[in-house]
């Protein structure tokens, strides 16, 4: 499941994450809504917190595993 | 003829706000694009387009550019602003208005404009 390997590559650049979750949007497992609260965050502009979330996803956007990903997050300060 | 590369970078830095989105205004082929095309006509900004589905370089070079991965990627006077999400993001917060106040005024043009880029 994508969803799955989703989640495991978060969990894994966020250890931290106060909230994490990933919604497979039409059930087709390709688009995704992935949302993070993270104290890794605190600081960050949205910029820099959504290149977190690319960077740690990068492989499966780049071979297409993830066709649609719309991305929310938010800092725990 | 100028590189695909120099092309995308001149859109970037002379373009008041630049989006690049998968079709065009008129036609557009991705929810996300629509999402942020909406976004910056309900911040009341001039719209700079170019389509990136003519040809996959157009999209492999911009996101070399940007270091962004994905499409739509929303410019404003050469800084990278983000995708649909942060473009809706900001315009709830106020803070795309803001920033479109700060670089282009307040009175500013709301053109929509296509470019085409020149593809060998």
């Amino acid at each position: 499941m994508e969803a799955d390997t989703i989640r495991a590559l978060l969990e894994q650049a966020f250890p931290d994450a106060a909230e994490l979750d990933v919604e497979d949007r039409t059930g087709g497992g390709d688009h995704f809504q992935v949302t993070v609260a993270s104290p890794a965050f605190d600081g960050l502009s949205l910029l820099d917190q959504h290149r977190r979330v690319n960077d740690a996803l990068a492989a499966m956007l780049q071979d297409g595993s993830i066709h649609e990903l719309r991305i929310k997050t938010k800092g725990t300060a | 003829m100028k590189t695909l590369q120099d092309q995308i970078g001149d859109v970037i830095e002379k373009e008041p706000v630049a989006l690049f989105m998968k079709g065009t205004p008129e036609m557009v082929m991705c929810g996300n694009s629509m999402r942020a095309l909406n976004a910056l006509h309900a911040a009341g900004a001039p719209i700079t387009t170019v389509d990136i589905l003519p040809d996959p370089r157009i999209r492999q070079e911009l996101s070399a550019i940007s270091g962004w991965p994905t499409i739509p990627q929303v410019f404003v006077q050469g800084e990278l602003v983000g995708g649909a999400d942060i473009t809706e993001e900001l315009l709830e917060s106020g803070e795309l208005q803001r920033k479109l106040d700060e670089a282009l005024g307040a009175d500013r043009a709301q053109d929509v404009k296509v470019v085409a880029l020149e593809l060998d």
